[in-house]
């Protein structure tokens, strides 16, 4: 028991340090990933080349996530972005017992409650897809181009505040990214300080 | 508390029997009402004045203290990855203004993947005022501060906290009880200190990271850097020292954020026994930093 554990710690560090090293940047290709959504289905981030995806990091307990949620902010982006043929994977990378971690279940009634409408909800419990994109935040954004290069990272507007009446008069930079992606321009600002609660990983202490 | 009300009446029955126990009493007095800060998530907020009154054409010092229960913590002015510094909106008289907030040496909180900044326990933040030459001594002066402060331990709570003080205005000033004197004493001492004028400070460009050269006069062992702008060093990664005869070289990954090319390096240098610089490192050209002395160097490394 004590030995297997142990075996499975070296093994963990040693998949985990590299990922660990070649946390994804704007300008380099999106690594893969594939995880298990909470409508049950799988989901291969390659599966949808040729279109931009947005990936959301979410943990619906902490209050700069909330801001958005409840003042209906993010589920407007999702509407209207996968409207306009966008994917949307709004990420749960909580650790069991930690806030925001969430059964499939219950974010499949959370999402219902909320009316929020991502493609879907990707279930990270063992932190895996974080820590491969380096998410250090809820709600930090990755926008993903139809080529598979990441080309915005960090937060979704410039309040970084827990005020949800900052919303209404907040740059939006996925939407900013995304127009100026699709219009063919260079994004400005392309990598930004993710701002919010930091992601509860297996060894988040604060 | 109680005690402060029942003092007149022991007074008189004493017929002003004893200055010292009038002292003491009063002391006493000012530790209790003091002592109840404003609720804020998991602690309490207090706006301090240095001074019990205030004179016209001087500078002076408030302080807002905050103390939290075991375990929750707030933010420093670079939260580092995640959470906010605390935010006051001052509610002043005219003649009356405010200067920089000084804030006490932070600590790093975080795991290994996550970096933050902040405080535990209790800090309290200074904040110097200046009362202009002609402030009128008519009335006292009524000073307010809407304070929004983020309160985190695994979680985050924000808070708000609406705070007044109302001090008189005197010519002379006037002496500040001992909990006060106390609690400025040990806010100062915390206080990161600027850096002596003999010590150098640059940085070079090291492609994916940042150079920290020290140049102090003596072989530094242990220092850890908390950068005072956020988004230019990767606040997680690792700080590789390495000790030379005059100081050291400390290695700082560059933040995925950084964008555009700086300038400058600015933050708390905290070398052993917690003694806390302020420095300034200017951007050097890449020849003149990248053949320093590396004689009798060992390296160590402190994340």
């Amino acid at each position: 028991m004590k030995r297997s554990t142990l075996y499975l710690m070296i093994v963990v560090l040693l998949f985990a340090a590299p990922l660990l090293l070649s946390a994804a940047k704007v300008g380099d290709a999106a690594p893969e990933f594939t995880a298990t959504a909470s409508n049950g289905k799988t989901v291969h981030l390659s599966d949808y080349r040729g279109k931009y995806v947005v990936l959301e990091w979410h943990n619906n307990g902490c209050p700069y996530v909330r801001k958005h949620y409840n003042s209906g902010n993010m589920q407007r982006l999702q509407k209207q972005w996968t409207a306009r043929g966008v994917v949307w994977f709004t990420i749960l990378s909580s650790a069991p017992g930690k806030q925001g971690y969430m059964a499939a279940n219950e974010e499949n009634d959370y999402l219902t409650k909320m009316q929020a409408a991502p493609t879907a909800a990707l279930l990270d419990p063992s932190g895996e897809i974080g820590h491969l994109y380096d998410a250090k935040t809820s709600p930090q954004m990755v926008v993903i181009n139809p080529q598979g290069v990441v080309i915005y990272d960090g937060a979704i507007d410039d309040k970084p505040t827990t005020e949800l009446k900052d919303v209404t008069d907040a740059t939006n930079y996925v939407t900013r990214a995304l127009e100026q992606a699709i219009a063919g321009k260079q994004v400005e600002m392309a990598a930004t300080r993710p701002y919010g609660c930091s992601v509860k990983y297996e060894d988040a202490t604060h | 508390m109680r005690g402060c009300n029942s003092f007149p009446g022991f007074l008189r029955r004493l017929f002003l029997g004893s200055l010292v126990f009038f002292v003491a009493g009063l002391l006493l007095c000012a530790t209790g009402v003091h002592a109840g800060g404003t609720p804020i998530p998991h602690g309490t907020v207090e706006l301090v004045a240095e001074n019990p009154s205030i004179a016209a054409g001087q500078t002076f010092h408030l302080g807002l203290h905050f103390q939290l229960e075991k375990g929750w913590h707030i933010y420093w002015v670079n939260p580092g990855d995640s959470g906010e510094p605390p935010r006051v909106k001052w509610q002043l008289p005219s003649g009356l203004t405010i200067g920089a907030m000084e804030w006490p040496t932070p600590r790093r909180l975080g795991s290994s993947s996550i970096a933050d900044y902040g405080y535990e326990d209790a800090v309290m933040l200074v904040v110097p005022m200046h009362a202009e030459a002609g402030l009128a001594a008519s009335g006292p002066a009524s000073l307010g501060a809407e304070i929004r402060v983020l309160v985190c331990r695994e979680m985050c709570i924000p808070g708000k906290a609406q705070l007044s003080l109302t001090l008189p205005i005197k010519s002379l000033p006037s002496t500040a009880d001992a909990r006060t004197v106390e609690l400025f004493a040990a806010a100062r001492e915390a206080l990161p200190l600027h850096a002596p004028a003999n010590w150098k400070f640059s940085i070079s460009d090291a492609k994916d990271s940042f150079v920290l050269t020290g140049n102090v006069g003596h072989a530094v062992t242990q220092a850890i850097f908390f950068p005072l702008a956020e988004s230019q060093i990767q606040n997680a990664a690792p700080q590789k020292l390495l000790p030379v005869a005059t100081g050291f070289q400390m290695t700082l990954q560059k933040s995925d954020q950084l964008l555009k090319p700086i300038e400058q390096l600015k933050g708390v240098l905290v070398l052993s026994g917690d003694r806390a610089y302020l420095i300034d490192a200017p951007l050097t050209k890449p020849d003149a930093a990248g053949n320093s002395s590396k004689v009798g160097i060992h390296a160590g490394s402190i994340s």
